[in-house]
């Protein structure tokens, strides 16, 4: 028996679905996926619901096609400038005479640290569990240990409550239950970076068209997110209005001689702005178009550093800065970043077992809202939703199309 | 005598030369000190029929002026200085002796108002001065440089001006600082950069001036000038080409569409209302221009109010030049939003933004300009039946708009605008 389960992205250039199933043996297929060009959403945030609609409905009618099954219930991404992350706490003593920890406690504990509500026209996103303390120390079950005190730390992720609801229509008008919210840049770092990276200290950065999201983390949990409205897009647009183009013409020429950093074989080279020649058709120098996107580009790394502060310490980041999404395929932007960060940055790899096709940077965030979603985050004693229905303890692994 | 220009082709006789704007007083009105140095530079042989006039609260910058009529007004209040800065004091002095300012409105028909919103007195009592002329009954262009995006407190306060501004002027054309430091040559200064905003300003009052006062080809009398600019201007554009030799009119025209005043931020990329303005040796022909200015009209969306002027230039041998200015009329019932200060709408949300780790990244409220395309969008629709109005909607916001113009907020990080290009805020020459 096999349970089927949906993921959907949906990015400021495309929306992503992906259809995986579930098997007894504990592993992931995914056995569907599609991505359509998504046109109304500007830096992770619908302007136009219906067009959004239809493209994110045309993605999941594709994939689910492919897989020849349907879905009833998908994990989605959220992402957006609105999106703030703090940190919670609650605890609470101990309630059992004999001083062994019980599910309540935990449950006390956990209701205290989640009983501050937003404030009006917020909501929550979700709450990552930081490992549960046990008279200060860190212990991942305390229930039966003896003990004073559990305490419960959340790293509570919060934004615009008309954005979130419109980001959950778009599942529910297709029919679509959503199983989890799942921050997107949680998502995309469950998918680059493995256990042994976020215990090492990691911050990956996911470079979308809209935006960037950021996830680090210290001793194997989350020690901040972020988004920054600036991403793939600003690039295009920064072409456009220095090169003196249309945009479609600006995105072609981005993707096709972008770079980072300019060299010197940039030095007198010219490009077609569109490449056929005809009327209307010019050239541009490559080093003024290289300078146009390196200044966006340290403008970029300038202010994760920025919003990240001390947390941007080299010895807390033992596996260093991992790159991820579409706009982390620009040439060079790793060396760059990693002037500016002062920190080593690589761009991210992909867990072997995955095809080619799935194994691409844009994808990191549809694959790791499966692979987060379907591992158990909840409290110990609490149901798991993927562990009541029976079928799976922990997540073996991934396997591609 | 042509009151709709739409035929000005069929109807070339000598009926628009036949000019009634005999009469029509025009006036060049520098409001604090880089309005007075704006005033100072412009260069006209031939216009002097067009009268001079500086304000400023500042006795020194009035006295050192070259310009024929000058007013200092505030004396009381700063001694005789600047007002530092302070908008809401060059404001409020402005008001405190309008009666002044009316005395040197009193006939002037247009008005050509030139002001540095970045400061105390060019932002603040500009605005005033803009409206004291219209309910004078004058048509009034402004002509504004906008501070460098590092000059980070008066950058939002020039923003704010602007949009004030444009509830009383018939048509602002901003000169964004950082923009025009993009033009000059590699190592260009903060003073080239004047001296480009300069070079704009009398490039726009020439090409208005020449359309309604002087003889040419093609002309329009200055009743048609306010008719067809009389609305509440927002957006608007501004541009110029410049070619030579026997194509010249289409080098201009290829000139014009690159012209770097078109492609910055906040420049709308269609007129309601369009003036264009050709000047030439004598090989300009009717039908070049005729095959031109349509070609202009499209490029422009330009619906039927076209401004539209052509003289020859004998001095000019080979050379065309190109002028023109565009607005995106305003819906005069539209109301306009109160916009709050933005950086008081920072400083709000900074006090409400609880974090543990505390971001820079804010949301501001909606842009001044905000209005102003809604505006035009409602005004473009209106004789199109629902079904193809979605359609041409959907074109308009494609068109009208750079990348993030149809955001209805500003994406502010530190005083700046993420959206606005990096290497223009950051004053990095982009050589095409
Ligand atoms: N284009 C141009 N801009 C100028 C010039 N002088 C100053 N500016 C800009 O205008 C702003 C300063 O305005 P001023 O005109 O000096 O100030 P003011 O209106 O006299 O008001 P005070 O604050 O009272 O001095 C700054 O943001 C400058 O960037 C100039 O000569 N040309
Ligand atoms: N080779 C390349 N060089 C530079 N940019 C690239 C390249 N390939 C793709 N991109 C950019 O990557 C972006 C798309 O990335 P991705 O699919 O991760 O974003 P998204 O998920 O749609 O958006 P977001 O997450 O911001 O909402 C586009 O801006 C695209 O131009
Ligand atoms: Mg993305
Ligand atoms: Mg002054």
């Amino acid at each position: 028996m096999s349970k089927i389960i949906g993921a959907v992205e949906i990015g400021t250039s495309c929306a992503k679905a992906l259809v995986g199933e579930v098997t007894e043996g504990k592993s992931l297929n995914i056995v569907g996926k599609s991505v359509r060009k998504n046109e109304g959403m500007r830096k992770g945030e619908i302007v136009d619901f219906r067009k959004v609609a239809s493209s994110v409905h045309a993605a999941l009618e594709e994939a689910e096609k492919m897989s020849g099954t349907t879905v009833d219930s998908v994990y989605l991404a959220q992402t957006g400038a609105h999106i703030k992350g703090s940190f919670l706490r609650g605890s609470a003593n101990v309630a059992s005479p004999d001083g062994r920890v019980s599910v309540d406690d935990l449950q006390t504990a956990a209701n205290e640290a989640k009983r501050k509500q937003p404030a009006s026209g917020r909501s929550y996103v979700h709450h990552v569990r930081m490992p549960i303390q046990l008279d200060g120390r860190s212990v991942e079950d305390p229930v039966g240990m003896i003990g004073k005190k559990v305490e419960l730390i959340y790293w509570s992720i919060e934004g615009d409550e008309s954005a979130i609801r419109m980001n959950l229509d778009l599942a529910h008008n297709y029919g679509l239950e959503v199983a989890d919210l799942i921050l997107s840049s949680i998502a995309s770092s469950t998918m680059v970076a493995g256990p042994d990276l976020r215990r090492a200290g990691v911050l990956v950065i996911d470079l979308g068209a809209g935006v960037t999201d950021l996830a680090l983390y210290r001793n194997g949990n989350v020690a901040y997110t972020g988004v920054i409205p600036v991403g793939g897009d600003h690039l295009t647009g920064d072409l456009s209005m220095g090169l003196r183009v249309l945009e479609p013409y600006a995105e072609e020429l981005k993707l096709e001689y972008g770079k980072a950093q300019s060299d010197p074989s940039d030095a007198d080279q010219q490009l077609w702005i569109i490449g056929n020649k005809t009327i209307g058709d010019r050239k541009v120098p490559r080093k003024t178009m290289t300078d146009i996107i390196h200044v966006r580009v340290v403008e970029l790394f300038e202010i994760i550093s920025k919003e990240l502060g001390d947390l941007l310490d080299t010895s807390e980041l033992g596996a260093g800065v991992l790159l991820t999404g579409g706009a982390s395929r620009l040439p060079g932007i790793e060396q760059l970043a990693s002037k500016v960060l002062g920190v080593p940055v690589t761009k991210a790899n992909f867990p072997s077992g995955l095809g080619n096709e799935l194994a691409q940077p844009e994808n990191s965030t549809v694959l790791g809202l499966l692979h987060y979603g379907l591992e158990d985050h909840g409290l110990p004693g609490e149901q798991h939703k993927a562990v009541s229905s029976g079928f799976i303890k922990k997540l073996g692994g991934l396997i591609g199309i | 005598m042509n009151t709709n220009q739409e035929t000005f082709f069929e109807t070339n006789d000598n009926s628009n030369l036949n000019n009634n704007s005999f009469g029509i007083r025009a006036k060049v009105i520098g409001v604090g000190g880089a309005g007075i140095s704006l005033v100072d530079g412009l260069r006209f042989d031939n216009f002097d029929f067009v009268d001079n006039l500086i304000i400023d609260v500042d006795i020194k910058a009035v006295a050192d002026s070259l310009a024929s009529q000058k007013l200092t007004f505030g004396r009381r209040h700063t001694r005789g200085m600047g007002t530092g800065g302070d908008v809401n004091l060059g404001k409020r002095l402005a008001e405190e002796e309008k009666d002044k300012i009316r005395k040197e409105l009193e006939g002037v028909d247009l008005v050509f108002l030139l002001a540095g919103l970045g400061g105390g007195v060019g932002g603040g009592a500009a605005p005033v001065v803009a409206r004291l002329a219209r309910e004078h009954g004058a048509l009034v262009f402004a002509f504004t440089p906008l501070p460098f995006s590092w000059e980070k407190t008066r950058h939002a306060q020039a923003e704010e001006c602007l949009s004030e501004l444009r509830k009383h002027a018939n048509a602002v054309i901003p000169l964004p600082n950082d923009s025009l430091l993009q033009m000059g040559g590699e190592d260009s200064t903060a003073l080239e950069c004047f001296a480009e905003a300069g070079r704009n300003v009398s490039r726009g009052i020439a090409a208005i001036c020449n359309i309604v006062f002087k003889k040419g080809m093609i002309d329009v009398d200055f009743s048609y000038l306010r008719k067809v600019f009389s609305g509440r201007g927002g957006r608007t554009l501004f541009g110029y080409g410049k070619g030579s030799g026997k194509e010249g009119l289409r080098e201009a025209l290829r000139d014009l569409l690159v012209c770097p005043m078109l492609h910055m931020p906040d420049v709308s990329k269609a007129a309601d209302i369009l003036l264009i303005f050709i000047q030439g040796g004598t090989s300009l022909s009717m039908s070049g221009l005729q095959s031109v200015s349509k070609e202009i009209r499209d490029s422009f969306k330009a619906g039927e109010d076209v401004v539209f002027g052509a003289h020859v230039d004998e001095n000019l041998g080979e050379e065309v030049k190109i002028t023109i200015l565009g607005v995106t009329s305003l819906d005069p019932l539209v109301p306009t939003a109160d916009v709050a200060p933005v950086a008081q709408q920072v400083l709000e949300l900074g006090k409400n933004a609880k974090q543990s780790h505390r971001s820079k990244l804010e949301i501001t409220n909606t842009s001044p300009e905000k209005t102003s395309s809604m505006a035009t969008r409602k005004k473009r629709g209106r004789n199109i039946d629902n079904k193809e109005q979605n359609t041409f909607f959907f074109m308009e916001a494609e068109n009208q708009r750079g990348i993030f113009d149809d955001l209805p907020s500003r994406n502010m990080y530190e005083g700046e605008d993420l959206d606005v290009p990096s290497y223009l805020r950051r004053g990095v020459k982009i050589v095409i």
